[in-house]
């Protein structure tokens, strides 16, 4: 069968008619629509879908209660920010805009019935389901490194639990330590993290444990903003920051986490003090079991309307997806959130959705008053999404130490506005 | 950006198809079902491996991403599943990029010591395209495979890593320390080199003159059992991994050769029992 945006259309536009059929309605849309994930992409494709047409039911399902942003993680770990600053409720969510939130685990889907089942056994049906699931890890991609493992070398690429432990073990670190971070080869979340954090424990170790090193094992070649952070670490830390990238051995291929050991490619055995293992990633497990993800373990999407290819009527965000050029950023999956609540009330409505656009700036602090971006325009063009020409671009490189304390600035008014945005904290 | 001029990834290349980019698999499935013309019968080289014989399409696996965000390395393995016995082996496969300005990327050549007919290296790919492979076996089979990778870059990406390398010539090598009679064990090999493509101009215009590692041969004690030929679409730092099935200790030589002449060796142990 031939996946085309018109049949899914289609679909949805006859469940609202049905609906607007019915007595009592409000006007606009109407009907149940269920998202998957209160983090940045789900939390707000709620929001603006009440935004937009308070006459639906929107039912936001996330397990946690508080959601910890990888965003600004980083600064927790190089101890510049308390844990709780980096936590977003759903209160606003739920008061402001009446989005009913349910703290349970999206357990399966149906998407031929339309029916979700949760963790604690009830089941939901559903008129447009969001599904904006994050990642999990690739638990058998890297030999030696499993959830035990974790326990023992955090990945924290998850914020959370994780992160705390990761934070605990650079505290308790002794000065002259080595903390060791195993950075993915592409795509994983977040393009740039692992070099804002690197650079953020070189903040911290500066400050701190000046005898202490930062090395990062890495199984590529190259990494975001590439340039500009290099120039930004020997600016601020000398050679405490060391990057190996994989043509010169970087590459990770074992991890002996009671050892808190690492073995690479070509056969060197590199002891850690606090370990650091970022594995490779997929999509969230709960797009797996709605049978969205192809062998990559990503979810492909129509670019038009972020509708799963394998499942028209489900529209999935945020870094699950394969959205590129878009990258796997919160910023993105806040974009693309706006751009789904918009086609789902349109297509609700029966109409055709508009013209979708999209922003993204990766941002990252190299330390706290010296701040890189990334920025990037994107448009549907020839039905695939493209970065509109002119639009975007890194940080200069001849940006001197004022034009980067703004960009740092810039960094947390980024934090600031969409967290906002999104779950309504007040800064 | 030190690859703004090349003709291999480019920001501006991996944009202008990213709309082609998701239609690609569709089309292609579509070009299989209505019957049009196998890949190998419109790439030269690819039409005289093949010559008259019937290929086979079953047994050859490809291992490739299903999408990068940079073309400029990505990994590729490739296995047949053929005996390695001197009555019947894998001789040679052929990697092909077919969209590439040249589409012809590495040939690897086995002999019954190899054990196994796989290959793991790291490729250059252009734009959305197929990968297809000729393996031909020393009883005239010939197999043939293809599969599909979409070349995407990502916003958040730099790809200047292209041509970047240092200490040229530099190589790294690992060997088992210990084999079994016989049974087939992996060597892992790397080294550092530009694979300048000679394709690429520098911002005042001049061409800058191709300078690649043409040649890779493993012996043991002076038998080959592997070669591998590297043209312009093997990436920068050309890494190769392959499989040796030696019978008894011995050492093995491994030898690099560059376009100039120049050449690098490594020699190591082999120990078998």
């Amino acid at each position: 069968m031939s996946i085309t945006r018109r049949s899914a259309l289609g679909l949805i536009a006859a469940t609202g008619a049905a609906s607007l059929a019915m007595p009592n309605v409000a006007r606009g849309a109407t009907g149940r629509v269920v998202v998957i994930g209160g983090g940045f992409g789900g939390a707000t494709a709620a929001k603006y879908l009440k935004l937009r047409s308070p006459g639906l039911a929107v039912t936001l399902i996330e397990p946690a209660e508080m959601f910890y942003t990888c965003p600004f993680s980083n600064l927790y770990l190089g101890g510049l920010w308390d844990f709780a600053a980096i936590g977003q409720g759903y209160d606003l969510l739920r008061s402001d805009y009446g989005v009913e939130i349910v703290h349970d685990r999206a357990e399966t889907v149906d998407t031929a019935a339309r029916t979700l089942r949760l963790g604690g056994g009830a089941e939901l049906g559903y008129d447009a389901l969001v599904m904006s699931p994050g990642i999990d890890m690739r638990w058998d991609a890297l030999a030696g490194y499993g959830e035990a493992a974790a326990e023992k070398a955090p990945h924290a690429w998850k914020a959370g639990p994780q992160t705390q432990l990761l934070r605990a073990q650079l505290e308790a670190m002794p000065d002259g330590g080595t903390f060791v971070m195993v950075a993915p080869d592409n795509p994983f979340r977040c393009p740039p993290g692992p070099y804002e954090r690197a650079s953020l424990v070189a903040n911290y170790f500066k400050a701190h444990k000046p005898a202490s090193k930062v090395l990062i094992l890495d199984a590529k070649d190259a990494f975001s903003k590439q340039a500009r952070f290099t120039d930004g670490w020997s600016t601020l830390y000398g050679d405490m920051i060391e990057w190996v990238s994989r043509s010169n051995d970087g590459k990770v291929v074992r991890v002996d986490a009671d050892a808190l050991e690492v073995e690479t490619e070509f056969g060197q055995r590199i002891r850690a003090d606090v370990l650091n293992v970022i594995p490779p990633q997929r999509a969230g497990l709960i797009a797996d079991r709605a049978g969205l993800t192809n062998e990559s373990g990503w979810v492909p999407v129509n670019p038009a309307t972020f509708e799963a290819v394998a499942a028209p009527g489900v529209f999935v965000i945020g870094d699950a997806t394969i959205a590129a050029p878009m990258p796997k950023s919160g910023f993105a999956a806040n974009a693309q959130g706006k751009v789904v609540a918009a086609n789902i009330v349109a297509m609700l409505e029966g109409r055709e959705p508009p013209a979708p656009a999209w922003l993204n700036t990766c941002y990252s602090l190299v330390g706290p008053e010296y701040g890189i971006s990334v920025v990037g325009v994107y448009r549907l063009i020839d039905g695939a999404i493209a970065e509109v020409p002119g639009s975007g671009g890194v940080s200069p490189a001849s940006g001197g130490p004022e034009f980067r304390a703004r960009e740092a600035a810039n960094t947390f008014g980024w934090y600031h506005a969409i967290t906002n945005d999104i779950w309504g904290t007040v800064w | 950006m030190p690859n703004g001029e090349g003709p291999l990834p480019t920001r501006r290349s991996a944009l202008a198809l990213a709309g082609a980019a998701a239609l690609l698999p569709v089309l292609v499935r579509r070009a299989v079902a209505q019957g049009e013309a196998p890949w190998w019968q419109g790439v030269e080289t690819a039409r005289a491996l093949v010559g008259d014989a019937v290929p086979s399409t079953e047994g050859i696996t490809i291992d490739l991403p299903y999408l990068s965000e940079d073309g400029t390395s990505i990994a590729l393995g490739v296995a047949v599943d053929r005996p390695m016995t001197p009555e019947s082996y894998v001789e040679s496969l052929h990697v092909h990029a077919l969209k590439n300005p040249a589409p012809e990327v590495a040939d690897y050549f086995f002999s019954p010591l190899s054990g196994r007919a796989e290959i793991a290296t790291r490729i250059r790919i252009n734009e959305t395209m197929p990968v297809g492979v000729i393996a031909r076996v020393s009883t005239g089979e010939v197999i043939v495979a293809e599969r599909e990778i979409l070349i995407v870059t990502i916003g958040c990406l730099t790809n200047a890593a292209t041509y970047a390398t240092t200490d040229i010539m530099r190589t790294r090598v690992r060997v088992p320390d210990r084999f079994l009679p016989g049974v087939p064990a992996e060597i892992t090999t790397l080294i550092n080199h530009p694979m300048e493509t000679g394709l690429r101009t520098t911002l005042a215009g001049d061409v800058i003159p191709k300078n690649i590692v043409t040649r890779f041969l493993a012996s043991i004690n002076f038998a080959t059992v592997f070669e591998a030929r590297f043209r312009s679409s093997v990436a920068v730092n050309p890494y190769l991994r392959f499989f040796i099935a030696p019978p008894q200790s011995g050492e093995l030589v491994l030898r690099w050769e560059e376009d100039s002449g120049l050449a690098a060796i490594e020699r190591r142990p082999i120990v078998v029992g």
